[in-house]
C-alpha cells in the first residue's frame, strides 16, 4: 500500500493510547499513521469526521454519548467515507469479555474485535486487514459465534446464504480460529487460500449483523440497541 | 429498668456478672417480663409469677406490670439460655416454642380480664361499691393500648427472627383497629359517665371527629417523617454498598498494585500478579464462576487459571456449551490440565485452548507455539503424556491425539456424548 493507513484511536485512558501510539510507532513505523485521539463520544465523533481516517480504533466502554459507549461513535459516524472514499472501519478493542458488549459492537458496524491485551505485531496486522475491508475475529469472538448461532451444538446452514446458521465451512473456520489459528495456518488446515478464508470471516461477520436469530437479539438487548 | 453497667453483648453471664434486664423469646408467657426479671435477678420464675399476681390482685401489679414490659427491651440476641434444658437448642425453634407459649398465655390473660371484669360487675350489683364504672372503662383503655402495643412487640421481633412468623398486614391493621375501638369506647365511658345514652352517642361521634381530624391534620407530616426514614434507609443501604466495593478493591485490586510495584523488576511475576488479579475482578463484576466447578466449563476454566498461576504463562480459553459435571468431565478437565502444564512448560506463549461442549460429545484442543516433542521418542517410563493424557482419555472412552506442526503442537482431546443425552 503506497498511502500509510489513516488511523483515529477512541479510548478513555490516556496511558491505554499512548502505549498503543508507540507500539505501533516502533512495530509499523511504516504503513500506519496515527491522525488522531479522542477520549469520549463527543470527541471521536468530531475527531472521526475531520480527520476522515481508514480506520478506528474503538474501546466498547467510553464516557459521553447516549452511554452506550462504542455503538454511540459508531452510530455518530453512519455513512461517514475516509479521504479514499471508501467506509470508515472499526476495530473494537476491549477489556471486557462480556457478550454482549462485544455483539453489541459488532451489531452496530465494526469490523472486529481484539482484546487490549494484543500483542502489537498482532494489532498491525489486525488494522491492516480491517482496512482492506476484512473482518478481524479473536479466538474469544469465534467461540461467541459458535455459541450464538448454535454451531458447537450442530446447527449447520443448508444454504449458505442462510443468516441465522454457519455453513459447515464457516463452522470449520471459525472452530480454528477459536484454537488459536491464525488466518495463514487456516488456510493450509483447510487447504484453501487466505482470500477464502478471508471470505468466510467477512461472511460470517455479515450474518452476525444482519441475522435475528434470537440469542443475538437478547445480547444485543443486553446493551439496548433495539 | 435496664442497668447501664451490664451493656455487654455476652449473655450467658459470667458467675457474678448479672445478665442484661431484657424479655426473652424463651419461656414467657405473656410479654416475657418475669423470665426477664428472673434471669436478671437469678430468682426463680415462679417466684416471680406469684409476686406479680399477689400484686395484680393487691392493685398496681398490672400497672408495674406494663410499665416494665414497655420499656424492657426485647432481647435481640435469641440465644438466651432454656433453664429447662441448659443445651443450646435451635435458636428459631425455640424462641417460635416460646412465642406458642406466649400466645397461650395471652388467652389465659384475656379470660383472667374478662373474669375480673365480670367479677366486678357482679360485685357492683350486690352492692359493693367498687367504682366499677370507673375501673371497667380504665380496664378497656388499657386492654386497647395492650393490643396496639404488642403489635409493635411483634413487629420488631419479626426482624429479629428475620421474617420467621412475621405477622400478615391484614392481622395487624386488625389488631390495631380493635385496639384503638376498645380505647375509644373505654374513655368515652369515663367521659360520659352518668348521662343518658344519647350524649353517649353525641361524644363517642365527637371522639370520632377529633380523631379523625387528628389524623388529617397528622398524615402529611406522618408521612414526610415516614418519607425521610426511608430515604435515610436507603442512602445508609448505598453507602453500605459504596463501603462494601471499596472493601473489595482495597483488599483485591489496591493490594495487587502495591505487589506489583514492589516487583516491578520482575516481569513474569507481575504479569502473573496482574492476570491473577484481572481474573478475580472478572468474576467479582459479571459473576462469572458461580457454579464453581459444578459443570464442565466451570471446571475447565479453573483449570486454565490454575495452570495459569503455577506456570505465570497466559493461557487463552474459549469455552463453547457447557454440560454438567460427571467423572469423565473430571478425567478431561485433568487430562487439560497435563496438556496445558506441557504447552506451557514446553512450548512458547501463545497458548491457546479451545474447549467445545456439543450433544454429540467434548472436543479439546491444546496449542502451543513451541518447538514441539515426537511422541515416539518420549520414554516409556514418562509418564505425563502417555499415562495422564492418552491412558486416561482412554480409560473413558474418548481418545487423545498429539499433533506436531511446523511452528508448534496441538494436542486433541475427545469425549464421547453423555450417556442419556440426545445425541
Amino acid at each position: 500500500m503506497s498511502q500509510p493507513i489513516r488511523v483515529v484511536l477512541v479510548d478513555d485512558h490516556r496511558m491505554f493510547r499512548s502505549g498503543v501510539r508507540s507500539e505501533l510507532a516502533e512495530e509499523a513505523a511504516d504503513g500506519i499513521e496515527i491522525v488522531g485521539e479522542a477520549p469520549d463520544v463527543e470527541t471521536a465523533v468530531s475527531v472521526i469526521k475531520a480527520e476522515q481516517p481508514d480506520v478506528v480504533l474503538l474501546d466498547v466502554h467510553l464516557p459521553g454519548g447516549l452511554g452506550h459507549g462504542g455503538v454511540d461513535v459508531l452510530r455518530g459516524c453512519v455513512a461517514q467515507e475516509s479521504q479514499r472514499g471508501e467506509p470508515i472501519r472499526f476495530l473494537a478493542l476491549s477489556v471486557s469479555d462480556a457478550a454482549e458488549d462485544v455483539i453489541a459492537v459488532i451489531r452496530a458496524g465494526a469490523r472486529g474485535y481484539v482484546t487490549k491485551t494484543i500483542n502489537s505485531t498482532d494489532l498491525a496486522t489486525a488494522i491492516r486487514r480491517v482496512a482492506e475491508g476484512d473482518a478481524v475475529f479473536s479466538p474469544r469472538l469465534a467461540g461467541f459465534v459458535l455459541d450464538a448461532f448454535g454451531a458447537a451444538a450442530g446447527e449447520i446452514a443448508e444454504v449458505d446464504e442462510e443468516l441465522d446458521r454457519l455453513s459447515a465451512r464457516e463452522r470449520e473456520v471459525m472452530r480454528l480460529i477459536a484454537r488459536g489459528y491464525q488466518y495463514k495456518e487456516v488456510a493450509k488446515e483447510l487447504f484453501i487460500s487466505i482470500k477464502t478464508v478471508e471470505t468466510h470471516v467477512s461472511s460470517v461477520l455479515r450474518k452476525l449483523q444482519l441475522s435475528s436469530r434470537h440469542e443475538l437479539t437478547t445480547w444485543a438487548m443486553g446493551r439496548k440497541l433495539i | 429498668m435496664p442497668t447501664p453497667y451490664t451493656r455487654t453483648e455476652a449473655p450467658p453471664a459470667a458467675p457474678g456478672a448479672r445478665p442484661r434486664l431484657e424479655r426473652p423469646l424463651a419461656g414467657r408467657w405473656l410479654g416475657g417480663v418475669c423470665v426477664g426479671i428472673a434471669e436478671h435477678l437469678g430468682m426463680p420464675v415462679k417466684g416471680i409469677r406469684w409476686a406479680f399476681v399477689i400484686l395484680v390482685v393487691l392493685g398496681g401489679g398490672l400497672p408495674a406490670y406494663l410499665f416494665l414490659w414497655a420499656v424492657t427491651p426485647e432481647s435481640r440476641t435469641v440465644t438466651a439460655l432454656d433453664p429447662a434444658s441448659g443445651a443450646p437448642a435451635p435458636v428459631v425453634g425455640r424462641a417460635l416454642a416460646g412465642l406458642q407459649r406466649s400466645r397461650q398465655g395471652a388467652l389465659v390473660a384475656t379470660g383472667v380480664l374478662v373474669a375480673a371484669v365480670g367479677a366486678l360487675i357482679a360485685l357492683q350489683a350486690v352492692g359493693l361499691d367498687v367504682r366499677a364504672s370507673l375501673l371497667v372503662p380504665l380496664l378497656l383503655v388499657a386492654a386497647g393500648a395492650v393490643v396496639v402495643w404488642s403489635d409493635l412487640d411483634a413487629a420488631g421481633r419479626a426482624r429479629a427472627l428475620d421474617g420467621a412468623g412475621s405477622g400478615q398486614r391484614g392481622i395487624v391493621w386488625l389488631r390495631i383497629g380493635l385496639g384503638v375501638t376498645l380505647a375509644i369506647i373505654g374513655l368515652t365511658v369515663i367521659a360520659t359517665r352518668g348521662s343518658s345514652p344519647s350524649v353517649v352517642v353525641d361524644s363517642l361521634l365527637a371522639s370520632l371527629a377529633v380523631l379523625l381530624g387528628l389524623i388529617i391534620i397528622a398524615a402529611p407530616w406522618a408521612l414526610r417523617l415516614w418519607t425521610n426514614a426511608r430515604q435515610e434507609q436507603e442512602a445508609a443501604a448505598r453507602a453500605n454498598e459504596r463501603a462494601d466495593i471499596a472493601a473489595h478493591l482495597h483488599d483485591s485490586v489496591l493490594q495487587t498494585l502495591a505487589l506489583i510495584q514492589r516487583r516491578a523488576s520482575d516481569p513474569a511475576a507481575v504479569t502473573t500478579l496482574a492476570r491473577s488479579q484481572e481474573r478475580e475482578l472478572r468474576s467479582w463484576l459479571y459473576g462469572a464462576s458461580v457454579g464453581h466447578d459444578e459443570t464442565l466449563a466451570a471446571a475447565i476454566a479453573s483449570v486454565s487459571h490454575e495452570v495459569e498461576d503455577l506456570t505465570s504463562v497466559p493461557v487463552e480459553l474459549v469455552v463453547t456449551g457447557d454440560r454438567p459435571m460427571e467423572e469423565h468431565g473430571v478425567a478431561l478437565a485433568r487430562a487439560l490440565r497435563e496438556a496445558l502444564l506441557n504447552a506451557t512448560r514446553h512450548g512458547q506463549p501463545p497458548v491457546t485452548a479451545y474447549v467445545e461442549i456439543g450433544p454429540g460429545g467434548v472436543e479439546a484442543f491444546v496449542r502451543d507455539r513451541g518447538t514441539g516433542f515426537d511422541l515416539d521418542a518420549v520414554p516409556e517410563d514418562r509418564l505425563g503424556v502417555r499415562q495422564s493424557i492418552l491412558g486416561r482419555m482412554e480409560r473413558h472412552g474418548g481418545s487423545a491425539r498429539v499433533r506436531r506442526r511446523e511452528d508448534g503442537t496441538e494436542v486433541e482431546l475427545t469425549l464421547p456424548a453423555l450417556e442419556g443425552a440426545h445425541a
